[in-house]
């Protein structure tokens, strides 16, 4: 395989809240290939935005990274503390868009300025150049009629309009990776469709490594190349989409999977993931998803299991990979799964 | 933007017109012996009766609202009665003006400078050590009556000697610079606290918001977030009540001005109340109440000018 560009390992990022000390990614990896997508997904709370903030240096004042590394074109950016050295990387090599587009941009600058101001930062260019460039950036990112956009403030614009122009702000960034933080969660059905769209074009276009931080596991079949699952924040497994979703390993990535309402079995009750998350102010041991998992073995109570590798780009980090372990039989959903995926496999 | 301007400026004169009748109304229901001075007790009846119909003030109320708006077109205000009998009110607000207004601004520069400063010093520090100083002081502003720290500058600043012999005058002085900086210092207090709280608060206001997340993401530095977004943003709500605070402390202040017997308007306002001199008391309560009025609109224009998303009808980002 080819080099990583961007390499993250154990991460362990903290926050202090009210005098506690709060463990929000406790020891991530993850490694991000040139042009690939990436999806991260996670139920809410799990550290899938506060894991991808951390590599803009964007993490809010009470948080900190404690130890683990971020290695981007041989920098390690879990040392980066000033804004002098995280200005070399945000925008320029990795930039972000977030959920909610009514928000993001400013209301009192127009929305050509607001693209401008990224070429004019990154790339020096002024006047008449930046401005015919943002025009045609807004043209690529599929917004009618440009050269009149270009004057116009935010609130002339509807939310899937804005969430274009959130995207032509990274396009214009020209960035190594772009974080797209659940960039659909907050628009309707219809828009979520054209904008997954376009930011699947763009990327084939750009070759920029996209990274998609999601709960729906629909958006993920539809963009990704390669999922991986957090939980509590850990990447509990990782793998291509097709592995992920056919030949899930970790208990945690069945029981997500069950849960899906596409593989419920007509007549019977929705499958939902008993318990809660674990408190993260606690120091967690064993394996977090045990005490949620009915078929949680011993030693998931005791020691955290390493990554055991399934192929050459499937990782579970679960004991019942161990050759050691008692062989426990997946849901009956994800073996309907696994038996298609044999199938389609051969 | 035009259509939204005349609008208000329709509304502003109704308001305007409202207040001159209330006003000159409510003066109607003031008692008649004002209007004799101190030689009520030797008149008679007779005498009383002929000084009341001298100022038409034995006519059914709407003649008398209709004589005195018809004056007031003409831009008559009528004669004081008791401050200086039978000179033109307007002339003698007239040479009360340059004290006030003069004051006023350097009031306004200073507050300005300083208050928008501190302000955006809180903002930056926020929550830390040079903010909570600051915090303190506005507090202190807030809560503990304008009289009670104004006369203590009064009474212990000027007591500060430097050989012998006061820095700082008691009173004010045209003539003399030193005797402007306590008035001054006392007029910018206040509002210098107003100006940074309000800046503070909406400074901070804006740092919260997405796009500035947004804006750090796309890499730009701090500063220019500052300078760019939020400084910008955070200035379209003062905007609103700037030009009220400035028209009125231009417009003199009340209290200051009769501490430090600083000829102006705010000073003849309480002077002329406590001698009932009704025509003078009602043209300075006319001046006050429309220059509110005409700042509220200015605000709501300049607010306008600033702020793309402000039309009469939709007012989203106004607060």
């Amino acid at each position: 395989m080819t080099e990583p560009i961007l390499s993250v390992r154990d991460l362990v990022v903290k926050f202090s809240l009210r005098g506690q000390i709060l463990t929000a990614i406790r020891g991530a990896s993850l490694d991000l290939y040139p042009a690939e997508t990436v999806a991260i997904v996670g139920e809410s709370g799990s550290g899938k935005s506060v894991f991808t903030k951390t590599w803009l240096g964007m993490l809010d004042a009470n948080g900190w990274v404690d130890s683990g590394s971020i290695l981007l074109e041989g920098k390690d950016l879990a040392r980066y503390r000033t804004e002098r050295e995280w200005l070399t990387i945000r925008g320029k090599k990795i930039a972000m868009v977030f959920q909610d587009p009514m928000t993001a941009l400013n209301p009192l600058r127009t929305v050509g300025m607001q693209i401008q101001e990224v070429l004019e930062l990154h790339h020096g260019m002024r006047g008449e150049e930046a401005k015919a460039r943002t025009i045609e950036i807004l043209g690529e990112v599929g917004i009618d009629m440009p050269e009149a956009r270009y004057d116009q403030y935010p609130h002339e614009f509807s939310g899937g309009m804005r969430q274009r122009v959130v995207i032509a702000i990274a396009v214009a960034c020209n960035p190594k990776i772009l974080i797209c933080d659940e960039p659909t969660t907050a628009l309707d059905v219809t828009i979520q469709a054209q904008i997954l769209e376009l930011i699947r074009s763009l990327q084939k276009k750009l070759g920029v490594t996209l990274v998609y931080i999601t709960h729906d596991l629909g958006v993920v079949a539809n963009v990704a190349d390669r999922v991986a699952v957090m939980y509590a924040g850990e990447i509990i497994e990782y793998g291509t989409v097709e592995e992920i979703f056919y030949d899930p390993r970790h208990p945690y990535t069945w029981a997500l999977l069950s849960s899906l309402p596409q593989l419920g079995v007509k007549g019977q009750p929705l499958y939902s993931i008993a318990g809660t998350p674990p408190n993260l102010f606690t120091e967690i041991n064993g394996d977090a998803f045990a005490p949620r998992n009915p078929k949680a073995l011993k030693i998931d109570y005791v020691k955290r299991p390493p990554f055991f590798q399934v192929s050459p780009a499937h990782s579970a980090k679960t004991w019942l990979l161990d050759p050691r372990a008692p062989k426990v039989e997946p849901p009956e959903t994800i073996k309907a799964l696994q038996a298609k995926y044999e199938g389609y496999a051969q | 933007m035009l259509r939204y301007s005349i609008r208000r400026l329709l509304q502003s004169v109704v308001t305007v017109f409202i207040v001159i009748t209330l006003v000159f109304l409510l003066m109607r229901l003031l008692p008649e012996e004002g209007y004799f001075g101190d030689s009520y007790d030797k008149l008679t009846p007779e005498q009383r009766e002929a000084i009341l119909r001298k100022f038409g003030l034995l006519d059914p109320w709407y003649i008398q609202l209709r004589n005195f708006y018809s004056s007031l077109l003409k831009g008559d205000l009528g004669t004081s009665i008791i401050y200086r009998r039978d000179v033109p009110v307007i002339d003698i607000i007239k040479i009360k003006i340059p004290f006030s207004v003069s004051f006023g601004l350097a009031a306004i520069g200073v507050s300005l400078l300083f208050g928008l400063s501190m302000g955006i010093h809180m903002a930056r520090n926020k929550g830390r050590f040079w903010d909570q100083i600051w915090s303190a002081y506005v507090v202190f502003i807030n809560a503990v009556p304008a009289a009670v720290y104004l006369l203590f500058i009064q009474l212990y600043v000027t007591g500060l000697k430097y050989r012998g012999r006061p820095i700082f005058p008691m009173l004010f002085d045209r003539y003399n610079p030193r005797s402007w900086i306590l008035p001054l210092i006392s007029m910018s207090l206040g509002s210098i606290a107003g100006y940074a709280m309000w800046m503070r608060r909406y400074m901070v206001d804006q740092l919260n918001q997405d796009y500035i997340r947004l804006a750090r993401a796309k890499g730009m530095s701090d500063k220019q977030i500052m300078v760019k977004h939020v400084m910008r943003n955070a200035f379209v709500p003062m905007a609103q009540y700037l030009p009220t605070s400035v028209l009125l402390t231009i417009s003199g202040s009340i209290y200051i001005e009769s501490l430090y017997s600083i000829p102006g308007m705010g000073g003849l306002l309480v002077d002329v109340i406590q001698r009932q001199d009704n025509p003078l008391v009602q043209a300075l309560v006319l001046i006050y109440s429309s220059l509110g009025i005409w700042g509220l609109f200015l605000g709501d224009v300049l607010m306008a000018i600033f702020d793309p998303r402000i039309r009469l009808e939709r007012r989203e980002g106004a607060r």
